[in-house]
């Protein structure tokens, strides 16, 4: 243990240095994929010139019964909430704001985005892709860009999760003091 | 001096009625006479009172299959419901797409009969109903012919041949104005309410229980 304490000294700089780098590509990927998701709602309630909020459901609801996955009402639903848990998630991942909970939400809700992006693209459905806004309609095009955004969602999430781990963790260098 | 003036007046009015007589017989034949220009063709193609609250343009490719899909599902009973209630206006735009070979020939020959007839709506129908026939022969001036009274098609084929250039101007005019919006698909519908800035919907088949709701919650709102 005793010869042990200098190996441990001499190697936490350099430790140092990475996990401060770590931390600052983890803030930058968390506040990106947070603004992306922000965005990714406001062409929902925002477009043609003007905001929808009285009638984003229905413009949003329309892309998504071009998934033939959902009943209409359901559709509805999901285009009435699905905007406003972007925001949520958005603003908790910029705010740094219950991390694992948010990145563990953010990496679901990709996932579930690109299960069903791919599900149209193997079935050759002509969907309205709605990922951002109504216009953009290339599902291959929004999968490649949904699965950068899961890994950023899942390295934000890894991340969150090893920080909570390592803090309850005893430090090293105080045996080594003792 | 008088004599001769009368008779070079006389000669010059004889000389002009002749002349207006040759330019009348170099007019096309009464049935493609009225040459419409593309606004005025867009009137024909419309259903309804352009006084409704609401107004749909819809953006279709008579050889798509979605918009057959979305006119036959969801075009006809908003017709039915809307339209004739005097709650919707109905613009239909042409939009044909470069990947169907014959939609391009299928919106001159709608115009045409725009032009000559009154029964665009029933025209529509029977191009959509039976889209997947003449779309892979070609044949759309049969599919016509079946479903347009024997008169009417002749006017049809007549306007058709006289004024292929005016009307191939009128769907490129259509054409111009969805590139303009960005309409990159069909069927893609615009809605429009006085007041409003329009708003696409997203391209593809609208249904029609969805579009209901839309447009009963637009219409609670004015």
């Amino acid at each position: 243990m005793v010869e042990a304490a200098p190996a441990a000294l001499s190697s936490s700089a350099p430790s140092a240095s990475r996990r401060r780098y770590t931390t600052i590509a983890l803030l930058i990927a968390r506040i990106a994929l947070g603004a992306i998701f922000v965005y990714a709602a406001y062409t929902k309630l925002h477009y043609a010139g003007a905001w929808h909020l009285h009638d984003y459901d229905f413009i949003f609801a329309f892309g998504i019964t071009s998934y033939q996955m959902l009943s209409l009402q359901n559709a509805l639903w999901l285009a009435r909430v699905l905007p406003w848990l972007e925001v949520a998630l958005g603003v908790l991942l910029i705010g740094g704001i219950a991390l694992r909970w948010a990145g563990s939400a953010a990496t679901a809700l990709l996932l579930i985005f690109m299960t069903a992006l791919a599900r149209a693209w193997m079935l050759r459905l002509e969907i309205t892709c709605g990922c951002f806004g109504n216009q953009s309609e290339s599902p291959g095009r929004e999968l490649l860009l949904d699965g950068v955004l899961l890994l950023l969602a899942v390295s934000v999430t890894a991340g969150a999760f090893l920080a909570r781990c390592n803090s309850r963790m005893p430090n090293p260098t105080r045996h080594v003091t003792k | 001096m008088i004599r001769s003036w009368l008779k070079v007046a006389s000669f010059s009015f004889a000389v002009a009625l002749i002349a207006s007589q040759l330019a009348g017989q170099a007019k096309p034949a009464p049935a493609a006479k009225s040459i419409l220009t593309a606004a005025e063709l867009t009137l024909k193609k419309s259903i309804g009172s352009p006084q409704a609250p609401i107004t749909l343009e819809i953006f279709s490719d008579y050889q798509c299959p979605a918009c057959q899909d979305m006119y036959l599902h969801t075009t006809l009973p908003l017709i039915d419901n809307y339209v004739n209630t005097g709650k919707v206006y109905l613009v239909h735009r042409d939009f044909p797409l470069d990947m169907h070979p014959y939609s391009h020939q299928a919106a001159r020959w709608l115009n045409a009969v725009a032009a000559a007839t009154t029964l665009f709506e029933a025209a529509e129908i029977a191009l959509y109903s039976k889209q997947e026939q003449w779309g892979s022969t070609g044949n759309i001036e049969q599919t016509l012919a079946g479903a347009l009274p024997a008169a009417d098609m002749n006017k049809v084929r007549a306007i058709e041949l006289a004024q292929r250039t005016q009307l191939d101007a009128a769907v490129e005019s259509d054409v111009a104005l969805g590139k303009s919006r960005n309409v990159n698909g069909t069927p893609t519908v615009f809605v429009i309410q006085r007041g409003h800035p329009m708003v696409p919907l997203p391209s593809g088949p609208v249904p029609y229980p969805l579009l209901k709701q839309y447009l009963d919650s637009l219409l609670q709102q004015r």
